[in-house]
């Protein structure tokens, strides 16, 4: 996520007209991923695009691409909010079930 | 990184050495292994040991995955304070020496000096004063390898070719030469002889010197040495550094740094990482009572122990290294990411080394304080031995057991805590960025339960050598 200057000469990893995919991505060959405009990295989802460009290209944001961020990131706020319930069902799991386990073999 | 089979040789000196003394019937027990201590004080089945040590490491991932305030995590691990040293030049000036004097007395008085292990000054230099209490400096504190280092010392004072150190070598000499530094002391009596101890110190001048002269010392330190890379790999996690371009010093949180994308930049050094934790479970395993048994089998069948131990060397860290490269294609197939894979081993290799220097200070704080007034004994009288004729050791107390554990899992909790904020540091998705640790916290709950068998077990002498 370095080179945002750079063209697009060089041959066989560039897409369309923005910025080459840096060398640290590689692509499987039916992927169709949504390449951020200001570094050239390819996302899975338009989301995680809308992300990057939040977090690392947050001052060469427009007002759209900046509520675009906004919604993305409470949408993930959201989804983050179940991961925790169940991540919390998870550890006490792993409490009790400990806890039953050593009271029959310790 | 020698850890038990220090520790086995320990045992085994321990015992005729110090009949007669004060200290026999306690040092004995004391001598024993790392497994024998902690299973006493626990008591419980080895499998619910084991699985209570693989249920903290997963717990400790749930919970660190409920910290996804990216500020914090960035804030956390940029904190920092400078200072600068006072008479520098001074200190390593003192540094330079105290390398070069220890190095004069580890040869001189190897060679020179009594046979019995724990009599000599040499040897007790090298494995209690050098290999376990410096090296815990290293991470606990910081690296000052690069200024004690004798070798280095030496070379810089010395003419050089400065030749251009080959790019497409990188730290795969390192690597290699890690390896067979512990294949070499695990097969031969390395810690018991200070003869053969002096030579190998002197081989691995020779080899140093000649490298150094050819490529630089500057060049040789930092890619082929591998002596050089662990002190420096284990000086990341420590809390001081040097700021290369001030020359100041800075106080970090320990580990912090670990989350530098910079730290380990290829495959080769991702390579050394692994090598880094191999060799310790290595040379446990070697100790155990199923590897006895596996190995008299297989010699049994044909094979000779000639080729066991280095084929296994070279087989379970093709096995490390291939299960750790499996857990990055994982990440980068859970995160949903089109980041190589190659980027991601590197970006969560030197979460690994928080586990390796755990693992070190587990094995070796016991034996650093219970041998370290042996070589205070030696050392006013370094070439005839101790004046009494006998050798104070010191005896640690009953919990150390427990506390050795301790330092196990805490090197773990730090691994999960760094890997999860360079996660963090890596993926715009925070979701995405929890996800990418699902395979690395399997893993590491799979590396940890295998290391706690291993210390669960009776620790025995490798059969064959």
């Amino acid at each position: 996520m370095t080179d945002t200057t750079q063209s697009t000469d060089r041959s066989g990893t560039a897409t369309g007209d923005g910025p080459e995919i840096p060398d640290e991505y590689d692509l499987p060959p039916d992927a169709d991923p949504s390449v951020c405009a200001h570094c050239g990295a390819p996302f899975a989802d338009e989301e995680l695009l809308v992300l990057h460009r939040g977090i690392d290209h947050a001052d060469a944001l427009d007002d759209s691409e900046r509520d675009a961020f906004e919604d993305a990131y409470e949408s993930e706020r959201e989804r983050l909010r179940s991961f925790r319930l169940k991540a919390l069902g998870a550890l006490v799991l792993l409490y009790f079930g400990l806890l039953i386990t050593y009271s029959v073999f310790a | 990184m020698v850890g038990s089979s220090l520790r086995r040789h320990c045992c085994r000196l321990l015992v005729p050495v110090l009949a007669g003394t004060l200290f026999v019937g306690t040092a004995a027990a004391h001598g024993g292994s790392l497994g024998a201590g902690s299973r006493e004080s626990i008591r419980i089945p080895t499998w619910l040991f084991l699985l209570t040590g693989g249920g903290a490491i997963g717990a400790s991932f749930l919970l660190s995955s409920f910290v996804t305030d990216r500020l914090f995590i960035r804030e956390f691990h940029g904190w920092g304070r400078d200072a600068v040293v006072p008479a520098r030049r001074l200190l390593v000036a003192l540094g330079h020496l105290a390398g070069l004097a220890g190095l004069a007395a580890v040869v001189v008085v190897g060679f020179l000096g009594p046979d019995a292990a724990l009599a000599n000054l040499g040897l007790l230099l090298v494995w209690v004063g050098w290999w376990a209490g410096f090296t815990m400096t290293t991470y606990l504190v910081g690296n000052s390898w690069p200024i004690l280092n004798p070798f280095r010392t030496i070379t810089s004072a010395l003419p050089t070719l400065d030749r251009d150190y080959p790019d497409r070598f990188g730290a795969w000499p390192s690597a290699v030469g890690l390896l067979a530094l512990i294949w070499l002391e695990v097969v031969s009596p390395l810690a018991d002889d200070p003869r053969l101890l002096a030579t190998t110190v002197l081989g691995y001048g020779a080899v140093t010197l000649a490298g150094a002269a050819v490529f630089g010392p500057t060049q040789w330190f930092a890619d082929a040495d591998p002596v050089a890379r662990v002190f420096r790999y284990y000086g990341r996690v420590a809390p001081l550094t040097r700021d290369d371009d001030t020359g100041r010093l800075r106080l970090r949180l320990p580990g912090s740094a670990l989350t530098d994308a910079r730290l380990v930049d290829g495959l080769d050094e991702v390579a050394f990482v692994v090598a880094l934790v191999w060799v310790t479970t290595y040379d446990g395993l070697v100790a155990t009572p199923l590897w006895r048994g596996f190995a008299t089998w297989i010699v049994g069948v044909g094979v000779p122990p000639a080729v066991l131990y280095p084929a296994a060397l070279v087989a379970g860290y093709l096995a490390f290294f291939g299960a750790y490269w499996l857990a990055a294609r994982g990440a980068r197939r859970l995160a949903d990411s089109y980041v190589s894979t190659r980027v991601l081993a590197q970006r969560f290799a030197p979460p690994l080394l928080a586990i390796a220097a755990g693992y070190h200070l587990a094995h070796y704080l016991e034996y650093f304080l219970s041998l370290a007034p042996a070589a205070l004994a030696v050392a006013p009288t370094p070439l005839s031995g101790p004046a009494t004729g006998e050798v104070p050791i010191g005896v640690v107390p009953g919990w150390f057991g427990a506390l050795n554990l301790t330092f196990v899992l805490l090197g773990h909790l730090l691994a999960i805590w760094v890997a999860h904020a360079a996660a963090f540091d890596r993926f715009p998705g925070r979701l995405q960025a929890i996800r990418s640790q699902y395979t690395f916290t399997l893993v590491m709950i799979c590396y940890t339960m295998t290391s706690l068998w291993i210390v669960s077990q009776p620790s025995v002498t490798p059969p064959f050598l």
